[in-house]
């Protein structure tokens, strides 16, 4: 049982950082940091976007699932 | 106020938002408590007790909202990304290829965007190595001799790692919900959520450890040093920009008078920021050298002048590297020439001064001369909780309520929210916040 939720919690990290970072970025890094310039992105999203994001969240239940699994069972 | 409060959850979009934001930032608090795996979530309590108090990493831990010394799968936080956005605006002005997409314009900077993101994950697991590794060998909690990680064989370690910088992903994925259909910017909010939660539990600290006629107190001046710094950080002076007008076909363009913004405080809190990381690695360094307890002398000079946050040397050092810093991120980031360049462009002048070069000399004028005060009032706000250390104790400097990193940042990103608030009422014709 142990084995079987750290071999899924390494996939779904893995396959979680991958899907992030599969996005589009939004937010101008820093320089909309803090209180810097104003910009509004009204660009809709794609359907592959969406698509990204169901799988994302997917992803990150099954993330949060396998963590909390571990927690659990360790105990310590 | 309460009214504008209203309208905000009456227009149905802007209500829609507000909730979205709320969820999400639920979803990342519930995160933030959740240990991470592999460690000994009764260990850690237990030695975050004992060492409350002293610790070099409170301005990591103030950006995770004490998610680092819980090690929880936040533990890494938004800094990386915080680093990563740096070090990629400091890249603009080194390498020729990043200046070229920062002036290509939206698709450039989707890319440099791009880039920041790769780069914070590779961050996030140098950082997540790091933040294991110390607290492996017990250096996290100081002396703390409870194992964080009974387990601590190099696989269940690789998963810790993998595991945070898997949070640190989730985590910029949910800033960039919130960028996206929520209100504000979402790392940004990320970030004040942090600071404010750890203002309830800053202030019962006091409660208990001054009393109640010392909190009363500690209350006003926070307030009054929130005002001043709201007051600062909303000034600027107004350049006024004369546009010449132009016929194009049969519509005109132009003719309109303007004027160009320049803050009081331009750099935000950057400055602080850099400053307060410089200042960090010489007690890093000292750390990972040897053990405090026989120290050399070099380490012992390092320990009386620059990691003692109450002497007089950290202090004016501290203050030093702010100015330098303001004045240094300032001409990186407000580029004269090209704003020169851009108003001349499109038949643009300031009023008595002959646009191209003198233009560039008269801005750059403007912009030394403004940003003195502005550099000085940001290392009086970063300097005074050093003053009131007999009441936070070491360490805690940098968290709410005497100033800070905590208080600019809070004020920024509080300010640009509602503004960004206020944007959307005006759409409907409502009454706003701000006046």
């Amino acid at each position: 049982m142990k084995l079987f939720l750290q071999i899924l919690l390494i996939a779904t990290s893995v396959l979680l950082i991958g899907a992030v970072l599969l996005h589009r970025g939004r937010g101008g890094g820093l320089s909309s940091l803090f209180g810097g310039g104003m910009q509004s992105s009204l660009a809709g999203s794609s359907v592959a976007e969406k698509n990204l994001d169901r799988i994302t969240l997917g992803l990150g239940a099954v993330w949060i699932i396998s963590v909390i699994g571990l927690g659990l069972l360790l105990k310590i | 106020m309460l009214s504008a409060f209203r309208s905000a959850l009456a227009t149905p979009d802007l209500r829609k938002k507000i909730l979205f934001t709320l969820m999400v930032v639920a979803v990342y608090r519930i995160g933030a408590v959740i240990p991470a795996p592999g460690v000994s979530y009764p260990n850690v309590q237990a030695c975050q007790a004992q060492v409350e108090n002293q610790n070099i990493f409170s301005l990591l831990n103030l950006f995770s909202g004490g998610a680092l010394l819980q090690l929880s799968i936040f533990a890494t936080g938004i800094m990386p990304y915080i680093t990563a956005s740096i070090i990629v605006q400091l890249l603009t002005v080194v390498i020729p290829r990043f200046e070229e997409l920062k002036k290509e314009g939206q698709s450039g900077q989707a890319k440099l965007t791009q880039y920041t993101r790769y780069l914070t994950i590779a961050l996030a697991v140098l950082q997540a190595t790091g933040v294991i590794a110390l607290a492996d060998r017990g250096q996290l909690f100081g002396d703390c001799d409870q194992p964080v990680f009974p387990d601590n064989t190099v696989a269940t370690l690789a998963i810790t790692v993998l595991t945070m910088t898997a949070g640190t992903a989730v985590m910029m994925w949910l800033g960039e919900l919130i960028t996206e259909r929520g209100v504000g910017n979402g790392m940004s909010l990320l970030i004040f959520l942090n600071i404010a939660a750890q203002i309830p539990a800053e202030g019962a600290n006091i409660l208990s450890s001054q009393g109640g006629l010392v909190f009363f107190f500690v209350c006003i001046l926070a307030l009054a040093i929130i005002a001043s710094v709201i007051f600062v950080e909303q000034g600027q002076r107004r350049i006024p920009v004369q546009y010449a007008k132009r016929m194009v076909g049969r519509r005109m363009y132009g003719g309109t008078s303007t004027y160009l913004p320049i803050k009081v405080n331009q750099a935000g809190v950057i400055p602080v920021i850099f400053a307060s990381s410089l200042l960090y690695l010489p007690d890093l360094i000292g750390r990972l050298v040897g053990d405090p307890n026989q120290a050399s002398g070099w380490q012992r000079f390092l320990q009386t002048y620059l990691v003692d946050q109450s002497s007089w040397v950290h202090i004016v050092s501290y203050f030093a590297l702010i100015i330098f810093f303001t004045y240094f991120y300032i001409t990186i980031t407000f580029n004269v020439d090209e704003r020169a360049e851009e108003m001349k462009k499109f038949g643009g002048f300031i009023p008595g001064i002959r646009p191209g070069r003198p233009t560039a000399e008269y801005l750059s004028f403007v912009l030394s001369r403004i940003t003195l005060p502005g550099s000085i009032y940001l290392g009086i706000v970063a300097i005074l909780p050093n003053f009131f250390l007999s009441l936070t104790g070491q360490g805690q400097n940098q968290n709410f309520p005497f100033g800070g990193t905590a208080v600019l940042i809070m004020v920024g990103v509080g300010l640009d929210t509602v503004k960004q608030i206020e944007s959307q009422l005006m759409q409907r014709n409502y009454e706003g916040f701000l006046r």
